[in-house]
């Protein structure tokens, strides 16, 4: 285990490449990372995979970290991209498996996903938008603040406010949530 | 002042939030292995990229050992077939064939290996 704030480690690794510097930084962050990647796909595996990639991403994006925001900002703002630019690859092997007259791989996947979705949360999360769902996980499993999803998903504070607005409001509608308040 | 105040205002939680942050609140993963999995990818990757550069040149030199040798050869027969009282001397100033080419390669490999170890 090496001790020392983030930033003393980020700069460990972008002066010398220390690799047990960032190993560290990885120990420390990688649950959130993978808690976030989990609920954004809902499938765990994929969900490791693309935490892997993040990984191995930010590694390379490393001195572009300023340390003016936190580093799980920056982590989770990579590992949205990560998961967006996964996405689109998905649907474009999607579109020319249709074309060629398959059924969608993909397709199949997220049945087996919205077949598996039996928890609260899965329910909550599956009334929201990719968007929105991005963005609530940020803001209320991370504990993000409103400027950090800002800087994470580049939108300005405001859309950000009225996305978990919008969000909430859509969990209030669609769910009695005064019913899991009192159990 | 602006941004502390908007911050306290964002700390200040009414129930349907802190409702929303226990229902998206969720166990911590263990590690298990995944930080050195992917410091050994890393690991892995840094090493590829400082053994392709080396590894480049030597094959390069090993390719170009022939026709480097041709031309050492062809320039070192033109200046022994110049006339003598253009260059003076030569025959004895001038090292012989294989000791140019050797010599640069050691040079070469000498500089490389520099960079690697300063690496």
């Amino acid at each position: 285990m090496i001790s020392g704030e983030d930033n003393e480690l980020v700069a460990r690794v972008v002066a010398s490449q220390d690799t047990r510097a960032f190993g560290e930084l990885i120990r420390r962050h990688q649950s959130h990372v993978r808690n976030f990647l989990r609920k954004l796909s809902g499938d765990m595996s994929a969900a490791d995979d693309l935490a892997q990639d993040c990984f191995m991403r930010a590694w390379d994006k490393l001195h572009t970290y300023s340390g003016s925001g936190s580093f799980i900002g920056w982590l989770l703002k990579i590992a949205y991209t990560t998961f967006l630019q996964s996405k689109r690859k998905s649907k474009r092997y999607a579109e020319i498996l249709e074309q060629v007259g398959h059924v969608s791989a993909a397709e199949s996947r997220t049945h087996t996903v919205q077949a598996d979705e039996t928890g609260d949360l899965d329910k909550f999360l599956a009334v929201l938008s990719e968007e929105e769902r991005a963005i609530m996980v940020m803001s209320y499993a991370c504990g993000l603040s409103h400027r950090e999803i800002s800087e994470a998903t580049a939108m300005p504070v405001g859309s950000v406010k009225s996305v978990i607005f919008r969000g909430k409001e859509k969990i209030r509608t669609s769910f009695d949530i005064k019913d899991h308040q009192h159990g | 002042m602006t941004s502390k105040i908007i911050n306290m205002a964002e700390r200040i939680k009414d129930a349907e939030d802190r409702l929303l942050e226990s229902m998206f609140e969720s166990a911590p993963i263990a590690d298990n292995g995944f930080s050195g999995q992917i410091v050994k990818r890393i690991r892995r990757k840094l090493w590829i990229r400082r053994i392709t550069l080396p590894v480049a040149v030597l094959l390069g030199l090993l390719v170009a050992f022939r026709p480097m040798a041709a031309i050492v050869k062809g320039v070192y027969g033109l200046l022994l077939s110049m006339p003598g009282d253009l260059v003076p001397s030569l025959e004895g100033s001038l090292p012989s064939l294989q000791l140019i080419v050797t010599g640069a390669l050691i040079l070469f490999v000498a500089m490389f290996s520099l960079s690697m170890l300063e690496d």
